[in-house]
């Protein structure tokens, strides 16, 4: 691998502090120096990328993903699509996530049981390109719940992208069996969802019982647990039962708000706010008018997640980018409009909103110390940006304006460089 | 895409003249011409062209691979084919068909997947441009007998999954067993006709009733697929012609009847022997436990000799050998096929001129194609092209070799442009 020096730039570091112009050089896959004044580090021996006062921040972590969602407007369209296929669109879009400049994905639930982790350890071993990643088991979820797409004339569990179980022991044999596939986390649905008419968002369906099977699993085996948990029941019930993750966290009350702050250096929330707006807004094409959308209930949900999290971020709870991008209305890879919604709805600054993206990002990626600041020593996951994303976030959603993606010291995508204007080839 | 113009290259054109120096231009995906240059000729002018000076380098048609197996995973045993499960297996076949695009192979026949669907997806998984390989004909699971090659279970692990083919017993199975394939999309229907001695059934042993084979060659041919057989015996091989089945592997073990009946049919039928898994299992495999002596009591030296004999007389009689077969061994790993051309020049006696040609002129027919669309450099042909350094014609084997293949163009794409020179200093100007 060659080593890289960054000159000319506009250094976004993600502690919070305002860019500065210096250098930055690589070595391997980390970062070995980072210099803070116009006169760049000797290159030694690197490749020099002039980025002609370009913004280099750190790679962006993506707190919510499901590769295996195929940007169908339906949850029974995830299902309809053959195990291969299902397999090389993974593959695809996670390539795509790294070149959109998503150097780690937080995977949230995938729609066949060995989806994730065969994408994880295919990365992994260089077979494929795709981000840092951290492989989910299936939802797991009960019967009629958030993830039952079953029929009742076609019962066979194959139809469903959730996992059905009924009893401790039922959820104790399910974790296991995803234990055993070597997933990183567990997703329990503990909440329903607005999608899903027939469990609603602010229903909370699992047995106590059911949910401490799962994390007792869990624990055994150094996994973590996560949560689809949209009511502010469900969030009380994860919270009890030592989840991290909770992924949406809608509806909050006094209780579930504290419970939270009290936990807030080990827990994360993930909102997946685009969806909720997007079904509101932007999902007419697809048969859903906003008319309809209210009547599902979406207008109250959004109401109550911006009032939420705007709460969860004056209390210094760690609010991440990501969530539910992969369908029809929220296509995979314009993920970085979170960071827009942060700013316009939640009341983040600009510097919060990057800084929830990058160096929350290194938390949530379980590397604090390694992962998510251009900072000596950590490694080299990088975004060369045409532009100041502090005076726009939306850049970051353009591609055009990511210049160049490193991860782990390796470019997936290269800056362009000034070439000779004629192919000349001696044999 | 833009259109490319290769000056200053020998240009094999596939039609079996000698190389000439020339130009080409690729507009679109076709080549729309062909030109020879040289003393006192003045190429004609080309505007707005991504040229490509070849100085010298060696232009030829892009090579097809006529027995093409990318679901066999480069280990050493049938079983371990099994093992993998579908989405290492799919991602694995995405990898490979990768490989062989890059090692010059534009084309590719599917001889048989060792999963129902795998050959299927990958093919339209690169029409679709969600992967890169070569053109793909789609093949089914081979279809064998209990017992036979394809039948890798157990007697205690009966499991149709163990397998990497599909068994069938009678002529109604069969019926159904093809319907299915048909289903999912295959362009081909792959019957196990003879053994295969590593199997147990001995090579110059048959497999299938008249009846069962006929049943899935009507089925088949009604649906307008190809069928194609594992033939080494000399039985096998006549059943081949009486069915009408247009592609013959392997056809290792002859006798004047069958050799007079293939070359009295010898426009109907495409053989790709596949010498070397023959030639490998024999000598090179000793790391995986296969030694010579152990081979020798297989009945693969016997088979190998029988099969040198039966290509040599073939090739004498002018029916067509193509290269490729049984690639994805261990010891035969994925990506080094071209390795069957100096088989074909070193054991059948094959010019390396009838040994490119064989890899390229007959690839047309062979992908279902024509003669007029594929396989050549003329006009009016799809651009898939390989630009080598060296002459093939005077060394075969530079054609194994990745860094001697300077450029793959797949329909008129490069899949791995020539080197460019480039500025020393990498510097990039916002």
């Amino acid at each position: 691998m060659a080593d890289t020096l960054f000159t000319n730039v506009r250094i976004l570091d993600g502690t919070g502090q305002m860019p500065y112009t210096g250098s930055v050089l690589v070595q391997g896959n980390r970062i070995r120096q980072v210099g803070r004044s116009t006169a760049p580090i000797s290159p030694g021996g690197a490749t020099v990328i002039d980025g002609a006062g370009a913004t280099l921040m750190p790679g962006m972590t993506e707190a919510h993903t499901h590769f295996s969602w195929n940007d169908a407007a339906t949850l029974a369209g995830i299902q309809t699509m053959p195990l291969e296929e299902h397999v090389l669109w993974c593959a695809k879009v996670a390539k795509r996530y790294l070149e959109a400049g998503w150097t780690s994905c937080v995977g949230a639930a995938c729609a066949k049981p060995r989806l994730d982790v065969v994408i994880r350890n295919a990365i992994n071993a260089g077979q494929i390109p795709g981000p840092r990643y951290l492989a989910a088991s299936q939802e797991i979820t009960v019967l009629g719940g958030l993830g039952d797409e079953t029929l009742s004339h076609l019962p066979f569990p194959e139809f469903s992208f959730g996992v059905n179980v009924s009893s401790a022991d039922e959820m104790r044999k399910a974790v296991r069996l995803f234990l055993k596939y070597g997933v990183d986390s567990i997703k329990l649905n503990l909440s329903g969802d607005n999608f899903t008419p027939d469990s609603p968002a602010e229903t909370t369906w699992m047995t106590d019982a059911e949910v401490e099977a799962a994390m007792h699993e869990v624990r055994i085996r150094g996994k973590r647990g996560t949560a689809h948990a949209r009511s502010a029941a469900s969030v009380k019930q994860a919270l009890k039962h030592g989840i991290d993750v909770i992924y949406h966290a809608s509806f909050s009350d006094t209780e579930s708000l504290d419970m939270l702050e009290a936990a807030k250096d080990r827990v994360f929330v993930a909102p997946g706010i685009a969806i909720l707006y997007a079904m509101l807004h932007e999902a007419e094409a697809y048969g859903i008018t906003n008319a309809k959308a209210q009547a599902m209930g979406y207008q109250i949900e959004w109401d109550a997640a911006i009032e939420s999290l705007k709460a969860m971020h004056k209390r210094g709870i760690r609010v991440l980018p990501g969530g539910d991008y992969g369908f029809a209305f929220t296509p995979h890879c314009q993920n970085a409009r979170d960071l827009e919604f942060f700013v316009k709805y939640l009341g983040f600054t600009p510097m919060e909103a990057i800084r929830s993206a990058t160096f929350y990002g290194g938390q949530i990626m379980m590397k604090p110390n390694e992962l998510g600041l251009v900072k000596d020593g950590f490694l080299a996951d990088l975004l060369l940006v045409d532009g100041d994303p502090l005076a726009n976030v939306a850049i970051l959603r353009d591609p055009k304006r990511l210049l160049a993606v490193m991860k782990d010291g390796v470019f997936a995508k290269s800056p362009e460089i000034a070439a000779q204007r004629r192919w000349e080839r001696a044999a | 895409m833009a259109d490319v113009l290769f000056t200053n290259v020998r240009i094999f054109d596939g039609s079996g003249d000698a190389p000439f120096t020339g130009e080409l231009l690729v507009q679109g995906n076709r080549i729309v011409r062909v030109s020879r240059t040289g003393y006192g000729v003045r190429p004609p002018p080309v505007l707005g062209a991504q040229v490509i000076d070849g100085a010298g380098a060696f232009l030829m048609p892009g090579m097809v691979e006529a027995h093409t197996h990318f679901s066999w995973n480069d280990q050493p045993t049938l079983d371990a084919i099994q093992r993998m499960p579908p989405e290492e297996h799919i991602l694995w076949c995405a990898e490979v068909a990768e490989r062989y695009l890059d090692m010059g192979w534009t084309s590719c026949v599917g001889a048989a997947a060792a999963k129902p669907r795998l050959d299927v997806v990958i093919r339209n998984a690169i029409n679709n441009g969600t992967i890169v390989g070569p053109r793909y004909l789609a093949a089914s699971q081979e279809i064998t007998v209990p017992g036979g090659l394809g039948d890798t279970t157990q007697p205690h692990l009966p499991q149709s999954e163990f397998a990497f083919g599909a068994i069938v017993s009678g002529a109604e199975e069969m019926r159904k067993c093809v319907r299915m394939f048909v289903k999912y999309g295959v362009d081909s229907i792959k019957l196990n006709l003879s053994g295969e001695s590593i199997t147990g059934m001995p090579g110059d042993m048959c497999q299938f009733t008249e009846v069962e084979i006929a049943t899935a060659v009507e089925e088949a041919k009604s649906w307008g697929k190809r069928v194609a057989a594992h033939a080494r015996s000399c039985n096998s091989i006549k059943r081949c012609v009486k069915h009408g089945i247009e592609v013959i592997y392997h056809a290792s073990f002859t006798d004047t009847e069958t050799l007079d009946l293939l070359e009295a049919h010898k426009k109907e039928h495409f053989i790709a022997p596949g010498l070397a898994w023959l030639i490998n299992t024999s000598h090179h495999a000793s790391e995986w436990g296969l030694t010579p002596e152990i081979t020798r009591r297989m009945g693969y030296h016997r088979e190998l000799d029988a099969a040198i004999e039966s290509m040599q007389a073939l090739r004498k009689r002018g029916v067509r050998i193509l290269p490729g077969g049984d690639y994805g061994f261990a010891w035969t790993p994925h990506g080094t096929n071209a390795k069957d051309l100096e088989y074909f020049v070193k054991y059948v006696g094959m010019s390396t001129m009838e040994a490119l040609l064989s890899a390229t002129a007959w690839g047309g027919p062979m992908m279902r194609m024509g003669s007029d669309q594929l396989g050549k450099l003329k006009d009016g042909y799809l651009a898939d092209l390989l630009l080598v350094d060296g002459d093939p014609l005077a060394d075969i084997t530079v054609l194994q070799d990745r860094s001697r293949l300077l450029a793959v163009m797949k329909d008129g794409v490069f899949h791995r442009a020539p080197e460019a020179r480039v500025a020393r200093s990498t510097r990039w100007a916002a």
